[in-house]
């Protein structure tokens, strides 16, 4: 493997994500090409983590631009602070100050009011993370805007002039695939596909990220969480919900799974009510007694087309 | 390992990087260029690195990967092997069969073949076809198998939302984007002695259209019943503005069936409630029963959708007459029918014939894309 991805992966799991080759290697050539990188994944596999993780490892600013839908270039790129305008010509009517040099003053650096993506350019120190969280949400003009300012990292404030990017900043888009984004952004920025972990991957976030937990609660957690979502959902459980749940179960001071305890805080597990409903009605007992029983990876081959059975909606 | 020759991976590279355009995955120039800058920043002895480098610069979704993967297979599989040894003209020869048979995925081997062009005679073979959502799209419903609903579950929710999504003529008070509202702003402005110190600001209305849809359950439409139903829960739980009935011989409300927060829930409670589910089909007698029964849901701004193959078993007369009511008393009257997607249908039947003349719209609704094509319909035309 390549050093600098080898770096970034290490990098990255000194901030206690658990990455695979494809996260590190495309990390790897954000940085390199200094592309936006365009994450997509089911919700809660840690898309947005790793713009949290590429700004603690880089030591730098992360500036979070979440989308939503009728977002508009006026919150995402800068407004005039208008309450203020207003009073600062106030106290100025009777003051002796021109038009002009009001209007200077008026329409000057103190007045403006940064948004993310123009805070994003004016960074000074070092390259921020800029991250755009939820881009599917926002709508298809905004897309287009984006595109413009990703292109040049430049602004230009009618009445203060062009701001080109000191830094360029790192891009971190996300997405949840609600609708599909353009071909234009999509060809621009470097692809990322993120999928629910492994069970050896999920079991190496739990133990980075609940360092409570012992290796067999651990295991035991990662398998059961690996048969359950082998079953569809109507809210399936991501790794976030897996954190949860793990610490709940600490909290409890469990260390294995006992059905007792599994029946008793499924809620952090699943969120909704019909997915409990459904859970529940389970033979959660047989299931746990038989992985306590055995080595928690095998069990998960072992169950899940027995369980992927049992919970098929009827 | 001996040096690469980088003028041949160069070489070698752009040619891969066609041959993944022949493939439809997004690339421009750029993008190119961007390989060829990837490639000196890894290490080119490590294969899976520069599977992974050029993989996310090549793919934009998902599906794309199974294609790329064997593209990578194919080209460099027996490439990466002769820069160790005997080098020159490794030309990217694995056997074609090979790698097609390997994958699973429809693919075009050659460069300059445009993906549009029409496939060779000889590459005709009855290969397993890779679905991803455009194949899909085109694909009959009776044709579906169960794995694959998940897709179209995910699709349907994109034209439902795309329904809901049409901007009303009227305009709602906002926190934020949108325009300035000058009523509110004046009128804010008077506790600051006449200075508009806050700006209220208003943004459209979402106007979600009002739909009444009613579904064909009866024998000769089974096997697109359930997934129309699907669509029609999409569409009820994205719009909220739904009415649903199914018929067969006679007609039932099925709006609450489907409040329910699993379609497979709903789907099983309306095939043990509905009495005559698969059986005979008296469309006009239904539809009379509707606007008997049922006639208050109706008003000049409802959009009505019937999902039907018009073959109907009852009196012509009735139906037409039904019709005819129910266009007059609604917005538009539109009819799907999955048969339209065969190009040899016409729409003879006499259930059909008699129904046409009052339907404002007529439209496929057999494949993804039919639905979606009805999406943007709504969109754009609805009053």
């Amino acid at each position: 493997m390549n050093e600098g991805i080898q770096t970034v992966q290490q990098l990255m799991e000194a901030q206690h994500y658990v990455t695979d080759r494809a996260i590190a290697t495309t990390v790897f050539l954000a940085m390199e090409l200094r592309k936006p990188v365009l994450i997509e994944g089911q919700a809660g596999v840690g898309k947005t983590e790793v713009a949290k993780v590429l700004s603690a490892a880089l030591n730098t600013e992360l500036i979070r631009l979440q989308c939503y839908e009728g977002l508009d270039a006026n919150s995402a790129l800068y407004e005039w602070n208008y309450p203020k305008q207003m009073l600062r010509i106030r106290m100025e009517e009777s003051g002796e100050r021109s038009v002009e040099e009001q209007e200077a003053v008026i329409f000057s650096r103190p007045f403006l009011l940064e948004r993310p993506l123009l805070r994003a350019i004016t960074a000074e120190n070092t390259a921020p993370v800029l991250l755009i969280d939820e881009i599917d949400r926002a709508d298809e003009e905004f897309e287009a805007f984006l595109l413009e300012v990703l292109s040049d990292f430049q602004v230009t404030i009618p009445e203060l002039g062009t701001i080109r990017a000191v830094h360029r900043p790192y891009v971190v888009l996300t997405s949840n695939r609600t609708r599909e984004l353009s071909d234009a952004l999509k060809r621009r920025c470097l692809y990322l596909w993120i999928d629910y972990p492994s069970f050896e991957k999920e079991y190496q976030i739990i133990r980075a990220k609940v360092p409570g937990a012992n290796e067999r609660l651990a295991q035991q957690v990662a398998a059961f969480v690996q048969v359950v979502r082998s079953a569809k959902w109507g809210k399936m459980p991501g790794v976030a919900e897996t954190l949860d749940w793990t610490m709940g179960l600490l909290a409890l001071h469990s260390d294995h799974l006992d059905p007792q305890i599994v029946r008793e805080t499924l809620g952090a597990l699943f969120k909704d009510r019909d997915d409990l409903a459904r859970l529940n009605r389970a033979d959660l007992e047989g299931m746990l007694n038989e992985l306590n029983g055995k080595v928690p990876q095998q069990w998960v081959t072992e169950a899940t087309p027995r369980f992927q059975r049992e919970l098929a909606p009827r | 390992m001996s040096r690469p020759r980088y003028r041949d991976l160069k070489r070698n590279l752009i040619q891969f990087c066609r041959l993944l355009r022949a493939n439809e995955l997004l690339l421009g120039p750029g993008e190119v260029a961007d390989v060829l800058r990837a490639i000196e920043t890894i290490d080119i002895g490590d294969r899976e690195d520069v599977r992974l480098s050029i993989r996310s610069i090549a793919t934009s979704k998902p599906e794309d990967f199974p294609i790329y993967d064997a593209l990578f297979e194919y080209f460099w599989g027996r490439q990466m092997e002769m820069e160790d040894g005997r080098g020159e003209d490794g030309g990217p020869r694995l056997g074609e069969q090979q790698a097609k048979q390997q994958t699973k995925v429809n693919l075009n081997l050659d460069p300059d073949k445009s993906p549009d062009s029409p496939p060779d005679s000889e590459d005709e073979e009855s290969l397993p076809v890779y679905s991803p959502i455009e194949v899909l799209a085109q694909k009959d419903f009776s044709s579906f198998r169960a794995e694959e609903l998940t897709e179209i579950a995910r699709a349907t929710l994109i034209v439902a939302r795309r329904l809901a999504l049409r901007p009303s003529r009227r305009y709602r008070p906002a926190r934020r984007g949108g325009r300035i509202d000058l009523r509110r702003t004046m009128r804010g402005a008077v506790k600051f002695g006449g200075t508009p110190v806050l700006l209220a600001r208003k943004r459209r209305k979402i106007r979600k259209p009002k739909l009444v849809l009613i579904c064909d359950v009866s024998r000769s439409m089974d096997s697109y019943s359930r997934f129309l139903l699907q669509f029609i829960y999409a569409l009820q739980n994205t719009l909220g503005r739904v009415e649903s009935y199914v018929f067969s011989t006679s007609l039932h409300r099925v709006t609450n069936y489907f409040r329910s927060s699993d379609i497979y829930d709903a789907l099983e409670r309306i095939a043990r409630e509905v009495p005559d589910w698969s059986g005979g089909t008296r469309i006009g007698y239904s539809l009379s029963i509707f606007l008997e029964k049922y006639l208050d849901v109706l008003d000049q701004r409802t959009v009505v959708i019937v999902l039907s193959d018009g073959l109907d078993t009852g009196d012509p007369e009735l139906l037409e007459k039904a019709m005819e009511e129910l266009q007059g008393r609604s917005a538009r009257v539109i009819w799907l029918n999955p048969l339209l997607g065969s190009s040899d249908y016409r729409p003879l039947a006499r259930g059909m014939a008699s129904a046409l003349p009052h339907v404002d719209l007529f439209a496929p609704a057999h494949n993804l894309a039919s639905l979606e094509a009805l999406g943007r319909q709504l969109v754009g035309r609805a009053r």
